[in-house]
This record gives structure tokens, C-alpha cells and sequence, in this order.
């Protein structure tokens, strides 16, 4: 037996298929183009699209380069710091674990470092300071359990 | 990108119905969409021999256009589609089935449906349990319609806006339905009113967000030629689709929008520019939609009636204190049905139903005096923005 099989079996041993990820991430749309950064979620790294060919990212997951039209894709991790770009907080909406919307749920798409207009929709964490809870706040990605599953979140981003 | 429009003036909307919209509906949506497709093809002069097409809508709990063709005894079509909701998808896919030859005289019908997701009253109606749900399965999924909100606080920390032209698209839509029989909302609304609105999703609060309603709307469209035979035998004055298109942005998620500088509602206006003989100077109506309030803040501003940033200040340069709506140069009103925030969420529909209605001299008591043309902006700016100016012709 070639030695890459059991290394590939060690992997998988470790991963879940592709029927557990669509269980444990259903309500997200997961799909095939979609299902590496779900993956990454589990292993709480933020994974985006990125062109081998140009260095475009995208997201959400699609399976092609919308710059270049390149196949070469991968899933990279972000570094997870960014700012504020659109801000909304819910005060009705679907129920969710930890999610309390009498307080206000606040929802947060954070323009990512990485790149102009690339941004990730998720919400703060529990003690984000209400007071810098506004558009233009820096952030950097922390991870919290929803329902036992990674869910990326952003705390503030302490001034340096 | 192209200036050939050869549909210009070429089709004509011959058949409105309408159910009317409510809050406390208890018809299937096959059933209210039949009241309005039988009342569009007999204020057609029509009957279901005569229409060869069959337009539905993809919106959830609607039929097929061939459940609809065979529930009308339709006898046979040559054009049947289903597009998406929103109404110029349904509008431009008939006109285009009457340019080509396609068909003749195109039914198209748009029921709306409260769903168990947005109404509490819909949530305890088991008869809408099986309705498909668009419910956000988590809270922060913005690839569904739920970030106008968060780019209204984009607006907001952009321009300095306040909440006051929130306030008076709201005002001015309640103002209107209040002449409208068909409007599910008429209870007047006052700054006060809003300012203690309970918020949905901050900034935007109940009266910023359309109005879940029952109810359905149909149209029939036809050559102008028949169009005009059909108004003359009527004494009505025809209406013909002068300009229409939808328009997009390659990037619209709606939380990869790049930003609100270029939206789709640009797309759709330069095209409208391109191809209409007719703009903001000439229009005697408008009627941009307000699925959400910031959507109609956008449409003022991205058709030209003030710079970016500047519907805050025409607003309230426009605004009639006594009559409490907005009247743009004391001539051009603007959703003189009430809009989707108070007739109820029709998925712009309604604001082509009042268009043509006021253009042939039917708006009853809401009639403005010697209509030629409006303006009309359904969608909002992610992935439905449309327009249409509609003419007498
Ligand atoms: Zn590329």
C-alpha cells in the first residue's frame, strides 16, 4: 500500500464527510463550492477564495476567478483583521443559539485587509464595548462555539 | 452598451386587475390570483380565448403559468415563463413575448402571499405551513434581504444623513394610501409616529420596511396598435411601455456591493436614459420603490433628482406640510397608491398598476390632472433594480 493512502486515511480520520459537514453547516447553504471554507471553520481558520494566477480574492465561495476567470483557486486563510464597513443591528430574526434579539443582535460586514470591498458578514463578540460598535472600527477575527460549531466573530481590535 | 430600442412605444398594457391587500387575507394564492387575472382580461375587453400567453412569478406559494392557463380555461398559449418577483421581470418578459410575435395578448399575474416568516398572523394560518420559507436560517446571513438596513447606516455614516427622509418616504406613502381602496395601510402616519416606531433592524424600523400583504395584481399587454383600438373603444387614453429595463452590477451580493456610488439602479438609469425620449424634467409621476426606505432615498438620488447624498435636503424642499406627502416642484407626485410601505408589499406591481391607471384616467379619487408619463422604479439595488417609463400613446 502506497504510504500517501494512509497518510490520506490519517486525514480522514480526523475530518468529517461530506454528509456530517452538510448536517453540521445545512442551515449556512453549504454547498460543493463552498464546502473548503466550512471545512476551514471547523479547524477555526477563516478560509476565502484566492486566484493562484492573479491573487483576486472573493467571496462568497465560487468556483471560479471573477478578475481572470481562472480555475485556480484556493482557500486561504484570511488574517481576520479588517474594519467596519456596514453595520446593522436586529431586533427580530431567526432563532440562533446565544443570540438574544431583545438586547439587539448587532451585525457586522467587515471590510477584510486583504483586499478593497472584500468583506465578511458575521456578528461581535459578547463584550464588543457598545461605544465602538459604529462603521469604520477595526476588528480582528475571534472564534466562539454556536451550538458546539466555530463561528467566527470579530472582537475589537485594540489600538496600538 | 447598446441605444437599440425597438420596442420603443410598440407594446401597450391594456388590463389591470387587482385583489386589493390585506392583512388578514384567508384566499389561496391560486385564488387571488385568478380575481385578478379574470378582472385584467375583462377590463381588456378580452376573454380567455383571446390570451396566448401566460406570465406567472417564481414567488413563493405561486402557480405555474400552466396552472394558472389551465385554472383560467385558457385554450392555448405560445409564451408561458415564470420569472422572478419583482415587477418589471414579469412586465419587460411579456412585452418582449408581444414585440417578437411570441404571443398576442399576454396575461401576466403576481399574487403575494404572506409568508409564516413575516407575519405572526401568516406563522398561525396552517395553511400556509407548507408555504416554501425564506427564513434566515442564521442572523447573519447576508446573502439573504436583510442588509438595506446595514446600508442605510453606510448612508447614514457617509452623508451625515438623519432620519428625517426616512421619515417622509414613510409619511408620504401612508399620505397616499389613504385615497387608495386597494391599500392594506391608510391610517395616517405622523413624524411623531415613526420617530417611536419599533425597530426591526436598527436603523430602519417598522415603517422603513414594505408590508407583508395577500393580494395579487394582473396585467395585460398587447400590441400598441390593439392597445389603441382597445382604449379607443373605451374612451380611455392608451398606455404604451416607453422605455423599460432591469439592470445589475457584476458584484451585488449584498454585503460585496462595492458601494453605493454604482449600483444597479445607475445601470438601469443609464439604459433608461439611453433609450427614453422622456426624463425627470418631463415626468408627471414617480414611483421608486420602497421595499425599503434607504431604496427610495437611493432612487432619488441615483435618477437624478439630487446629487448623492442630497435626498435629505430635497425632501424637505419638496415636501407639502399640509398635504403631508412629497410633491417635487409642487407637480410631480410621487406613489400616489401608497407604495409597497403602506398598499402593501406587491413587489412593485403596484406602482405600475397606479402608473397606468393614472396615465388613462382611471386613478378615481386619486386622479392627478392631464398624466403624460411616469416614472417607474421598481426594485431595490442589489439584484432587482428595474425601470420603466410608461406614456400615454
Ligand atoms: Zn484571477
Amino acid at each position: 500500500m502506497p504510504a500517501g493512502f494512509e497518510d490520506d486515511t490519517a486525514l480522514d480520520d480526523t475530518a468529517l464527510d461530506d454528509t456530517a459537514l452538510i448536517a453540521a453547516f445545512g442551515g449556512h447553504g453549504i454547498d460543493r463550492d463552498s464546502a473548503a471554507h466550512f471545512r476551514g471553520r471547523l479547524e477555526r481558520r477563516l478560509l476565502v477564495h484566492r486566484c493562484d494566477d492573479c491573487g483576486h480574492w472573493h467571496h462568497p465561495p465560487r468556483p471560479m476567478c471573477p478578475a481572470c476567470w481562472s480555475w485556480n483557486i484556493t482557500p486561504t486563510e484570511v488574517s481576520g483583521r479588517g474594519r467596519i464597513h456596514l453595520l446593522m443591528t436586529l431586533h427580530q430574526g431567526p432563532p440562533a443559539a446565544g443570540v438574544d434579539y431583545a438586547d439587539g443582535h448587532p451585525v457586522v460586514t467587515v471590510e477584510l485587509a486583504e483586499q478593497p470591498a472584500l468583506r465578511f458578514t458575521s456578528t461581535v463578540t459578547a463584550d464588543f464595548p457598545a461605544d465602538r460598535l459604529e462603521i469604520g472600527t477595526p476588528v480582528t477575527l475571534q472564534w466562539v462555539d454556536r451550538d458546539g460549531t466555530p463561528t467566527p466573530v470579530f472582537g475589537l481590535q485594540e489600538d496600538r | 452598451m447598446t441605444n437599440r430600442d425597438p420596442m420603443k412605444d410598440q407594446v401597450a398594457i391594456v388590463g389591470l386587475g387587482s385583489t386589493g391587500f390585506t392583512r388578514d387575507g384567508d384566499e389561496s394564492p391560486l385564488a387571488m390570483a385568478l380575481r385578478a387575472a379574470t378582472e385584467a382580461i375583462t377590463d381588456a375587453g378580452l376573454t380567455a380565448a383571446d390570451i396566448d400567453g401566460v406570465v406567472a412569478t417564481s414567488e413563493p406559494a405561486a402557480k405555474g403559468p400552466e396552472e394558472i392557463a389551465a385554472a383560467l380555461g385558457i385554450t392555448e398559449a405560445t409564451h408561458h415563463t415564470k420569472p422572478s418577483p419583482v415587477a418589471m421581470f414579469s412586465l419587460l418578459d411579456a412585452a418582449r413575448a408581444v414585440f417578437s410575435g411570441a404571443a398576442d395578448n399576454v396575461l401576466v399575474v403576481t399574487p403575494v402571499v404572506m409568508g409564516p416568516w413575516n407575519s405572526r398572523r401568516a406563522a398561525a394560518d396552517p395553511w400556509r405551513a407548507g408555504t416554501r420559507s425564506s427564513i434566515l436560517p442564521i442572523p447573519e446571513d447576508a446573502t439573504k434581504a436583510a442588509a438595506y438596513a446595514a446600508w442605510a447606516s453606510r448612508y447614514i455614516h457617509e452623508y451625515g444623513a438623519t432620519k428625517d427622509p426616512f421619515a417622509r418616504i414613510a409619511i408620504n406613502s401612508r399620505t397616499n394610501a389613504a385615497a387608495n381602496p386597494l391599500a392594506a395601510m391608510t391610517e395616517p402616519l405622523s413624524f411623531g409616529m415613526y420617530d417611536a416606531g419599533r425597530m426591526i433592524r436598527d436603523p430602519l424600523n417598522i415603517y422603513d420596511m414594505d408590508l407583508p400583504v395577500d393580494g395579487a395584481d394582473a396585467f395585460v399587454l398587447t400590441t400598441a396598435e390593439r392597445g389603441r383600438a382597445i382604449a379607443a373603444a373605451q374612451g380611455r387614453e392608451p398606455v404604451v411601455i416607453h422605455a423599460a429595463t432591469t439592470g445589475i452590477v457584476g458584484k451585488n451580493d449584498e454585503d460585496q456591493l462595492v458601494g453605493l456610488e454604482r449600483t444597479g439602479q445607475h445601470v438601469v438609469v443609464d439604459q433608461l436614459r439611453r433609450t427614453s425620449d422622456i426624463w425627470i424634467d418631463d415626468v408627471d409621476l414617480f414611483y421608486p420603490y420602497e421595499g425599503f426606505t434607504i431604496i427610495t432615498l437611493a432612487w432619488f438620488e441615483n435618477v437624478g433628482f439630487c446629487p448623492p447624498g442630497g435626498a435629505e435636503d430635497f425632501l424637505r424642499e419638496h415636501w407639502n406640510d399640509d398635504a403631508q406627502r412629497i410633491e417635487i416642484n409642487g407637480r410631480v407626485l410621487v406613489n400616489t397608491h401608497g407604495g409597497s410601505l403602506s398598499e402593501g408589499a406587491t413587489r412593485g406591481t403596484g406602482h405600475i398598476r397606479e402608473a397606468v391607471h393614472q396615465l388613462r384616467g382611471t386613478a378615481g379619487d386619486r386622479q392627478v390632472a392631464d398624466v403624460q408619463s411616469a416614472l417607474v422604479t421598481p426594485g431595490g439595488f442589489f439584484f432587482n433594480p428595474q425601470g420603466a417609463i410608461l406614456r400615454r400613446g
